[in-house]
Order: C-alpha cells, then structure tokens, then sequence
C-alpha cells in the first residue's frame, strides 16, 4: 500500500462557468411559460443588445421551476457580463412588461444551493 | 472585441489531500477555523438510507438561539464574559444583516467580538479599527476587533470602560444576534438563562434528505486530486455536487440540447441510489467534526459506499471566514468547503471563496 502523503493545490481565478439564480416577474402574474420559451427569450435579448456575434456565446437552463419562473443559469465566465446586463435590459415578453431578478451569481454551483441569505426563523 | 466585458471577479480554490490518521493532515483544523457555517450538505453514493447511528448525528446536531434586540454592551457585561466567553466556545453571528450593506457582528469562539460597521458607524462608535480590505478608496466599511478574553477587557478595565462607553453612549448598536456555545464537559449555565431577560428563542437545525436513483457519478481516485488521469477535476467534480443540490436533471435533454448541454463529468459511474441529506441553521465546527468521525465508523469502515461528501457552506454575510480572515460580499457571498472522505480514510478537502476574501489556510 502506498504510503499517504499530504498535498496542497491553490488554484485561482480558475472556474470556467458562472452560475445566475435569476426570476422572472411579470406584468400579468399569472402568465406561464416554458423552460423553451425562457430560453429564446433570454437569447433574442442578448442578440437585441450585443447583436448576432456579439450574442454568439452558449449558456445553458440548468434548471426552471414553473411556479416561481425562477431558473439557474450557466455562462462562461467571459460572456457572464455580457448575459447579466441583457437580463437586466431585458424589458418585454410577448409585449407585456417584465423584469429579470438576479438573485445570485457565482462561480460555484454549490454556493448557489447554500444562500444563508434565505435562512429564515420564525 | 468584448475583451473588456469578459473579466470577472477573482476566485480561489484549495484543494488538499491527505489521509485522516496522517500526521500532517490539517482536516481539524480547517474544520475549526470555519466558525460560522449555514448548511452541510451530505451525499453517499451507493446507499438507499442512512446508517441509524448517521442519521440519529444529523438529527442530533444542537439547537441554537435567535436573541431580538440584543444590545452589544450586553455580551460586556461581567457575568457575560465569565461564563459565556471564558467558559467553553460560544459562536454569536448577526442575523438578517447584509455584510455589503449593514453593520454586521460576530462573536468568535476565542472570544473575539468583531464589529463590521459603515463609515458613520465607526466614526460616532471612537473604537480604533481598520478599513476594510475590501472597500479602500474611498473607506466605506471598517473593521473593529474587541478581544473580550484580553487582560484589559476584564470588567472595570480601562480597555473595558472605553468599548463598553462607545457601545452604550456614543451609539448604542443592536441586532438580533444567533448564538450557539459548545462547553466541554457540559458545566456552566446555558445561554438561556444568562439571557433571560431578553426575547429569545431556541431553534433546531432544519434537516431534509432525498434519495435518488440511477444517478451518474464522476469516478474519483484519491490519489488523482487534479484530476490528471483517472479522476474528473475538482473544478468539475464540485459543479456535479452542485448539480445533484440543485436537483439538475442528468436525463437526456428532450429539446435535443437546446436547453442544456450539462452532462456528468467523464469518467463516471452509474449508481443504483444515492442519499442526499442536508441540515441548516447555526452549525458548530465541533459537531461537523464530530459528525466526521461518525461518518468513518458508519459508513467507510463498513464499506457501505466508495466515497462519500460532505459540502459546509458559510454564512455569505459573515465579517470573517476562516479564522479571523475579513469576509466581503461582490457578487456573491462563497466560503465554502467540501470533504470527500474515502473508503481507504484519505480526504479531500477544497475550500472555496469568492473575490472579497483572503486565500483558505
């Protein structure tokens, strides 16, 4: 058996995606909409903002609960300012008002499952 | 051409490998040093239940208190610091405060009051501090550190007199305060009765735990901590435990990747169940370290799974993360780290922080 040895590794700046928890609010709360159709809405605003190349970047929906229209998103770390200020122009749906939250971003999927900013005691 | 729109903010990510009996392994004492932890989330891959010994630890883990409208002066006061500082760990965080945006304060367990204050706060508090690391040109926040355990804090001290005027004449701070005390041996009164005369209430840790099925699992050797050869990245490794919390799904994508194109980092595993558990409120570095020694006896020593981890996230407005290290908020609040303990007892540890802190131990 080999004996254990201890090793340390730092590494910085390293992360090759960025994670968003963002909501969406709607004019008239009780429109629904699909995990597809967030998405197309999300990429025409990054083409309507940065245009076609500039848009020219993946991001995935990692995940979309359909009562809160909240969802996780995925970037690479270079197109993460370039998403974030898109949802944040981001003024219309299917022409009725709408607004992006941005709940939290971060280079961690981990971190996005442990925000003690919603711990809650009664 | 977006060159300039394509930074982000500075990450830091340490990894360490040991094993646990090894001489040099450092597991306890980074566990010790992460003194305010929100969450623990505990994945088994291979299991469909927790052993009962597992299971009756995480359940187990102590109460904590939320004290309203708490005065600072109050935590100086004679009886305070007797029995509650001096005697054992007591933990004391602010709660509800943001460290971007609100005065924030912590009580660590060497008996260190830190104060997390904006510009006007400290300016009427006369405490002497430091600006923040963080927030230099211009100061917007500064840092004051109180050692209560320090000969000049005893009651009646100069030291004493002078924090303990700031905290009642010059500006009377409060906050609803979560506190929690660890006393070896179990001697000396409960914080519930030296604060009696305060509203307080005591909390249980909220604990929830799922299974599931058919899950793929990246394949890790524990000597391959980069993830070189045999072994996915730890980069890789952590967004997959983040994608298991977060409840991504790993099955096949019906709008044929147009969605997501996230998929189990390779090479992977697939395994018939797998137990997820979490537990959230005020957790203390002593009971995540015993729960450590509980996972080894239950579940690595019987072989019950091949690996098993263990993420502890921070408080994201905590002042500090490890030790007495400053503790910032950017865009995110990270201070995290995660265990995986393997059946031979080596470990992994990577301690992960955002932009406004310090490097991990």
């Amino acid at each position: 058996m080999q004996p254990a040895i201890f090793e340390r590794v730092v590494v910085k700046n390293s992360p090759v995606y960025q994670y968003m928890k963002v909501s969406l609010v709607l004019e008239h709360v009780q429109t629904k909409l699909t995990a597809v159709e967030l998405k197309h809405l999300i990429t025409t605003g990054l083409k309507s903002l940065y245009g076609e190349v500039g848009a020219a970047f993946p991001f995935d929906l990692l995940t979309f609960e359909e009562d809160t229209l909240t969802a996780v998103l995925r970037v690479y770390s270079r197109g993460l300012v370039r998403l974030w200020s898109s949802l944040t122009l981001l003024g219309f749906f299917q022409q009725q008002r709408c607004a992006f939250r941005v709940l939290q971003v971060s280079p961690y999927l981990l971190s996005l499952t442990g925000n003690s900013r919603d711990l809650t005691l009664d | 051409m977006f060159s300039h729109l394509e930074k982000t903010p500075r990450t830091l990510l340490v990894c360490e490998r040991s094993h646990l009996d090894h001489e040099d392994a450092r597991l306890g004492r980074h566990v010790e040093q992460h003194s305010f932890n929100h969450q623990l989330s505990l994945l088994v891959p291979g299991c469909d239940r927790l052993p009962a010994e597992l299971d009756a630890a995480l359940k187990g883990m102590r109460s904590f208190l939320l004290v309203r409208d708490l005065p600072l002066a109050r935590l100086l006061e004679e009886d305070f610091i007797d029995q509650a500082v001096h005697k054992g760990s007591t933990y004391g965080l602010s709660y509800r405060t943001r460290i971007d945006e609100d005065n924030c304060y912590a009580l660590l367990p060497n008996g260190k009051l830190v104060l997390s204050v904006d510009k006007d706060t400290y300016e009427v508090l006369g405490l002497e501090g430091k600006p923040s690391q963080y927030q230099r040109r211009p100061a917007g926040r500064y840092v004051v550190s109180v050692d209560l355990k320090d000969k000049t804090m005893s009651p009646g001290g100069r030291g004493h007199q002078r924090v303990l005027k700031a905290l009642t004449e010059h500006t009377p701070l409060s906050c609803d305060l979560l506190l929690s005390q660890h006393l070896p041996g179990g001697e000396g009164p409960a914080l519930q009765s030296l604060l009696s005369n305060h509203k307080l209430s005591e909390h249980r840790p909220r604990v929830s735990s799922r299974v599931m099925t058919s899950l793929p699992c990246p394949t890790l050797a524990t000597s391959d901590l980069q993830g070189e050869r045999r072994s996915c990245d730890p980069q890789s490794f952590l967004e997959w435990l983040g994608a298991v919390d977060a409840g991504v799904s790993f099955e096949e994508d019906r709008s044929g990747g147009y969605l997501s194109t996230y998929q189990c980092p390779q090479p992977q595993t697939l395994v018939d169940a797998a137990v997820r558990c979490g537990v959230s409120g005020l957790l203390l570095p002593e009971d995540i370290y015993s729960l450590v020694d509980v996972l080894r006896r239950s579940v690595l020593e019987p072989k019950l799974a091949p690996w098993l981890a263990l993420t502890v996230h921070g408080f994201q407005d905590s002042p500090v993360s490890w030790g007495t290290a400053e503790h910032g908020f950017l865009s995110g609040g990270e201070n995290f780290y995660t265990l995986v303990l393997f059946q031979n007892l080596d470990y992994w540890i990577c301690m992960a922080t955002g932009s406004h802190d310090a490097c991990p131990p």
